[in-house]
């Protein structure tokens, strides 16, 4: 939890989304983004752009990633990520993001996603997500290992 | 749906207005400094470098999710500019394939819609940044166009 925390605060641009992690553990992993004016996509309506909500949920894949493989470190880039967004989420109301990695292959993992309305995480999801990103293991010095 | 985006709409389509106006209506795409560049009737996004987009601290490398945002959001823009009655498209599905690291550098995208039909678009969506025939990311997105049943 304490390393997926430290991770988040480096990655610059999720910072500036000011995503947060509110749990991490090996089973999985739950993000959390905030509803703020400069992230609207629609400034008729005050709904959160679907960019943002994409970018909650690649990061929460790719830390999905980290907590099945801990305690070894790899990096995980992205091979491909589908969103589909089932509905729009509420102005005003946070998104709450989980993600599962649920296949580790030797050099591609699986995951999934599902996010929420804050204080609707039993109800129905604002969107799913389905991602495979590739591993890439470090060596001691932590460069990428060839 | 508001009649100023549709004034927008209009005035950008004759010439009257920049393109720019109307990306800079979405805070999301302020956020992101997304601007656009027009040659004729060709539409060039451009993400510009930006430290704020920044994923990874060490490569450097953009976010994956800086890269797709700054996408569909040009997408948006782009079908908007071809409705004959403009209102702002909702994203329904989107997906990204990553070919390239995203350097940090600034990046391009172009749209290419396949298919806009009364209810869907159907939009296929390339990035690049040293040049176009070495895409960075390639997307492919459907957007509900009508209010019906939404």
């Amino acid at each position: 939890m304490d390393v997926c925390k430290r991770s988040l605060e480096t990655v610059r641009h999720s910072r500036m989304l000011g995503l947060q992690v509110l749990s991490a553990e090996e089973e999985g992993v739950r993000l959390r983004l905030p509803w703020r004016e400069d992230l609207v996509g629609n400034p008729d309506t005050g709904v959160l752009h679907g960019g943002a909500v994409f970018a909650l949920m690649d990061h929460a894949g790719g830390m999905a990633n980290s907590c099945r493989l801990y305690p070894a470190v790899e990096i995980t880039p992205t091979i491909d990520l589908r969103i589909d967004h089932l509905h729009a989420p509420t102005p005003g109301k946070a998104v709450i993001c989980d993600a599962t990695c649920y296949r580790l292959s030797a050099h591609v993992t699986f995951v999934r996603m599902t996010a929420w309305e804050e204080g609707d995480e039993q109800g129905e999801p604002v969107a799913t997500g389905q991602a495979t990103y590739t591993r890439m293991k470090l060596d001691r010095s932590g460069r990428v290992a060839s | 749906m508001s009649d100023t985006l549709k004034a927008l709409v209009q005035a950008c389509r004759a010439g009257e207005a920049d393109y720019q106006d109307l990306i800079d209506r979405v805070p999301y795409a302020r956020f992101l400094g997304i601007q656009v560049r027009a040659q004729g009737e060709e539409l060039t996004f451009i993400l510009p470098r930006n430290e704020n987009n920044l994923g990874n601290p060490t490569l450097p490398a953009l976010h994956g999710g800086a890269v797709a945002g700054f996408m569909e959001q040009a997408a948006i823009i782009f079908i908007l500019l071809q409705m004959g009655e403009p209102r702002v498209p909702k994203t329904i599905d989107f997906t990204i394939d990553y070919l390239r690291a995203g350097l940090y550098q600034d990046t391009f995208a172009e749209c290419r819609v396949t298919r806009l039909g009364r209810r869907i678009a159907n939009v296929h969506i390339s990035a690049w940044q040293r040049n176009r025939e070495e895409p960075i990311t390639i997307a492919r997105a459907h957007f509900l166009l009508s209010d019906e049943n939404a």
